[in-house]
């Protein structure tokens, strides 16, 4: 960075300073460190100086054990009902003066308040812990199941998705919390096994490196326990589809179209409007099928028409062509229906 | 035989050196304990205070205290008495503590009030230097007087 003014120069160099301390401070000097006081003297006796006397104390820095479990959702992940492998993101980051292996335990909330505020109402069926091991940020097929963290450095930290399934026949709002927990193991052992439990140890002798934990408390864990956790949670989107059917008489052979009554020879129009709930999921691919009433047959020189609207009486239009008979039933697609949107299919037959 | 001699005389030679080593001492007799307690702030009945400790137990954000201990336990006044520590690598000067008189943020080289020094960082500019650039820190006495004790610390926190 190239500056004109050396008083912004410096003022930008303190802050860079501070921020750097803060960092240093998250892990520290590593443990088993001895840090060692040396103290010279020198003197005069008589206007002699004397010869330089010095004095030394040492101890070494213990292991301090200090884990972070952070989501990384701002808001709740959203799913619909039937979703399969969808994650929940989170940070396990190690803050302790050595390297450790983390073991992950996953957990569901049963009805208390979700991380993003909503109450838990479900369960999901969670299918496993991944580590984003190709570091997309996101879980896809290049992630990797896992139980445990391996050998994570000082001040290193991983992304883990907590994956699951949702299942079938909830409704919008519904919320499923779950929490993802790392608890810090011993490290520095073989690769790509999980070290040995942690506990704290005493010792009188400063020289000795003991261990201590020093995490706080997360959402399903105590302080100083050497594990922390947080929540995070689904909420459910679901489409609420309605479907209303209604008739009329277009015509009949006496009558015409004025004031026709349903006699033999008269022309019905079948109106069926398929609804989706305002703040619901779209609903894709909807189909609609409807066996044509005995006693009635299809006026196939009306056809079929697709994506329509209808009127407060009931009254379908504005459809396009489409659909098909076929087994004496009335078939045909709607386009995708996004909350609050109403579309319509109608089709026409005969009395007779 | 002449080794024997020569062995002999060597042998003379190291009782001599070491009487007067040992002579030496004598004639400046003062004393020096360094030492290193753990600050703990330990809080009871709503009260907190400090409680020093032995080292057992260090991790990184702990507050350390360095006290250097000194005796004069001769019959002279010892004059332009100097204690220089240099910080351990690992700790740095507590800013939130009393900073000695005296610190240096080069190595040793220049000495001053912290408020009045300066650090150049990587770019080439300057600015004021804060308690974590302290390298050495250091107490100068006009003089010790014969049979006079005391001590000086200086409070870190363990990087």
């Amino acid at each position: 960075m190239k500056r004109s003014a050396r008083w912004l120069v410096a003022v930008s160099a303190i802050t860079m300073s501070v921020m750097g301390a803060q960092a240093a401070q998250a892990a520290g000097t590593s443990a088993g460190t001895t840090i060692t006081n040396t103290v010279t003297v020198d003197y005069k006796v008589g206007s002699i100086a004397q010869t330089t006397k010095t004095a030394t104390n040492s101890f070494k820095v213990d292991r301090k054990v200090n884990v972070l479990v952070e989501t990384q959702d701002s808001t709740t992940v959203q799913v619909t009902p039937g979703q399969t492998q969808v994650a929940t993101k989170f940070k396990v980051s190690n803050l302790s003066n050595a390297a450790l292996d983390f073991a992950l335990s996953s957990a569901q909330l049963t009805g208390t308040t979700a991380k993003h505020g909503g109450t838990d109402t479900f369960d999901v069926t969670i299918t496993g812990i991944y580590l984003d091991s190709n570091g997309s940020g996101v879980f896809d097929s290049g992630d990797q199941a896992v139980t445990y963290l391996d050998e994570l450095a000082a001040d290193g930290s991983k992304i883990v998705f907590v994956v699951a399934n949702v299942p079938l026949g909830l409704g919008t709002g519904d919320v499923a919390g779950v929490t993802l927990k790392a608890t810090g193991r011993e490290g520095g052992g073989t690769a790509g096994s999980m070290g040995a439990a942690l506990s704290e140890t005493s010792s009188s002798n400063p020289m000795d490196v003991e261990t201590v934990f020093g995490d706080s408390a997360g959402a399903a864990d105590a302080a100083r326990d050497a594990a922390h956790s947080d929540g995070d949670d689904y909420t459910v989107l679901a489409a609420a589809l309605t479907v209303a059917k209604t008739s009329r008489v277009v015509s009949d052979p006496v009558n015409g179209t004025s004031s026709p009554k349903a006699i033999p020879g008269a022309v019905i129009e079948y109106c069926i409007a398929v609804s989706n709930g305002a703040g619901s999921a779209a609903a894709n691919t909807v189909t609609v099928n409807d066996p044509v009433p005995a006693n009635m047959t299809y006026d196939s020189s009306f056809g079929i028409k697709v994506n329509g609207s209808v009127d407060a009486s009931g009254v379908c239009s504005v459809g396009t062509a489409g659909g098909t008979y076929a087994s004496n039933t009335v078939s045909g697609s709607l386009s995708n229906l996004a909350a609050g949107d109403t579309k319509t299919l109608y089709f026409r037959a005969v009395i007779d | 035989m002449a080794i024997h001699d020569a062995v002999r005389a060597a042998l003379l030679f190291l009782a001599a050196s070491l009487a007067s080593t040992a002579s030496a001492e004598a004639a400046q007799p003062l004393e020096l304990h360094s030492d290193v307690q753990v600050d703990k702030i330990i809080v009871a009945e709503g009260q907190s205070k400090h409680v020093l400790s032995e080292p057992d137990v260090v991790v990184p954000g702990d507050r350390l205290v360095f006290r250097t201990a000194y005796s004069n336990t001769g019959t002279q006044e010892v004059t332009d008495f100097v204690v220089t520590n240099p910080l351990p690598a690992g700790v740095a000067l507590d800013p939130s503590a009393t900073v000695p008189a005296e610190v240096s943020v080069d190595g040793g080289q220049t000495w001053g009030h912290l408020a009045a020094l300066f650090v150049t960082d990587a770019a080439g500019a300057k600015r004021p230097a804060q308690a974590s650039d302290v390298t050495h820190v250091r107490w100068v006495l006009k003089s010790v007087k014969a049979g006079e004790k005391g001590e000086v610390t200086f409070n870190a926190i363990v990087r």
